[in-house]
Parts: structure tokens; sequence; C-alpha cells
């Protein structure tokens, strides 16, 4: 069985100390919220979802039992389902997201280019299939491998693979044009 | 089949940039204060939950099976019942003349006594 650096401060959160919670929130927090962020192209429901999480957590992390899975592994998927449930219950905002590219006007500056590229890339990330979504976010922007991801989806790593096959060639194809120019 | 695998490792390597391209989400403070607020209501509810557990555990080695306002009636009952009886009930040991004496060690008797000791 592996070591589990979350074990200890999850059986104290269990019994009510303060502190592991701030220390597992502290140590989770970014990665669980960015991971929301682009799963869902809206930092509210991202803050929303990511606390929803953490309410299980605190909730229900007293009945964790160390050995079957990582800790992480577990929260990250508690994670993930409620970025799936948001994105079942809303209509796709991905629209949304691409009106607000910025016109990259000639002469703009190289910071207002990068803010558009960003822009261009979540559009194209929030038009991807959800779970095609997570394994992409997962191993390129989290960079977690294949192993850890598929753990986190749930999912055997030949689906990862195939995920993320499908995934990519999406994404270059909607994004040909920022490789051109 | 190594155009396939060329093909796919191209993509991965441009997912890896276009990725990079996104910026890193900041953590709101308002966002750690509430889910530190979520935190300490779920461990007061947890806190309530034991005492309850515990009173629950005493209720069931005192009177097994009963509901909790039962062996309470009766403790009420019971205090009543005391209270009134030490209110109404005159005493009658103390009431008039002295009816125990303290001895006293220092009259003539207890002092011979305690010579012949």
């Amino acid at each position: 069985m592996k070591f589990d650096p979350d074990a200890e401060f999850v059986a104290r959160v269990g019994k009510g100390d303060r502190a592991a919670a701030q220390a597992l929130m502290v140590r989770h927090l970014p990665k669980m919220l960015s991971l929301a962020r682009r799963m869902l192209s809206d930092q509210a429901e991202a803050e929303d979802c990511v606390q929803e999480a953490f309410l299980r957590l605190w909730t229900h992390g007293a009945r964790w039992k160390p050995g079957r899975a990582r800790f992480e592994t577990w929260l990250y998927r508690v994670t993930l389902n409620q970025c799936y449930d948001r994105l079942r219950r809303k209509p796709a905002t991905a629209l949304d997201v691409a009106a607000e590219v910025p016109d990259p006007a000639p002469g703009a500056d190289a910071a207002l280019q990068g803010a558009a590229v960003a822009a261009e890339v979540e559009a194209a990330l929030g038009e991807l299939p959800e779970r095609q979504r997570a394994a992409i976010v997962l191993c390129h922007y989290q960079e977690r491998g294949n192993i850890e991801a598929a753990e986190m989806m749930g999912v055997s790593v030949e689906a990862l693979e195939s995920l993320l096959a499908r995934g990519r060639r999406t994404l270059r194809t909607r994004l040909s044009h920022l490789r051109e120019g | 089949m190594n155009d396939e695998r060329k093909q796919r490792a191209e993509d991965a390597a441009f997912a890896d940039s276009a990725l990079r391209a996104l910026p890193s989400v900041p953590v709101p403070a308002a966002l750690e204060a509430r889910i530190l607020a979520d935190f300490d209501a779920i461990a007061a509810q947890l806190r309530r939950g034991a005492l309850s557990r515990l009173l629950r555990r005493w209720q069931n080695l005192i009177w097994p099976g009963a509901p909790l306002w039962k062996p309470a009636s009766v403790l009420a009952l019971s205090l009543i019942i005391g209270l009134t009886a030490g209110v109404l009930v005159p005493s009658t040991t103390l009431s008039g003349e002295q009816t125990v004496s303290s001895p006293s060690y220092d009259t003539a008797e207890a002092l011979e006594m305690s010579g012949e000791l």
C-alpha cells in the first residue's frame, strides 16, 4: 500500500480538527479550483463546485478508509462529478466564452494577444465533450500521469487514452489557425 | 501505423502548448473563508451529535429501549416529590430541645479519665 500524505489529515478532520481541515484545503484547493474552472468555463460556478466538494469532504471524510484509493483521487473524482452534474444542468456556454475573445487588432500588445489566445483555447476546450475535456485538463493542464488521471475519472487507462486522442485531435483542428499564425 | 503515431504525438504536443496559454486560476480569499465556515458548521453539528449519542447511551443503561422523555420525567417527578417533602414535612429531630448532645472533652471527668490513661 502506498503512503498517502493526506491520510492523517483526513482522520483529524473526522475528529473536528480545524487546522487539519485548513491544511487539506491549502494543499488541494488551487488545483481543484483550476480543474473546475477549466471544466465549467465559469469562475463563480467553479467556486461553488469546489465549495460543494469540500462540503462533501467535511461531511463524509471521516468515513474515507485509507488503502482503497488515494484520498486525492477520491477528492478529484468528487470534484469532477460535481462538474459533470453542473454541466448537465446548464446549457452549453461555450459560445459565450467565444464571444468574449478580444479582437486581435493589428498593433495590439503581446498581453492582449496572449489573452486572446487563452480565450480561444478556453472556448475550444469548452466545446469538447465533458469527458474529453476532463482528460485533456488533467493530463495537459494539471500534468497528471495517465494512470492517475484514469483513476480520478473512474475509467480504464485505455478509455482515458482514447478520450485523450479524440480530444487532442479536435482541439488541434479547432485551433489550427493559431498554429499557422 | 507510424504516421498515426506521429500524428498523435503532434496532437499531444499541440495540446500541451495550447493549454500552457491558459492563465493560472487565482484562489479568492473569500472562497477559503466560505469553505472553512462550512467546516466550522459541520464540526459544530458533529459535536452536538456526539453529545446526544452520549445522552442516549446513558438513557439506554438506565431504561433500555424507552424514549428519552420517560427517564427524564421520572427524574423530574422524583425531584419534585423530594423537594416538596423537604419543604412541607416538619423536622422532628432538631425542633424544640436539643436531643443530641455533643461530647465535651474539657470537663473534670474527662480530664480524670485521660490522666488514668
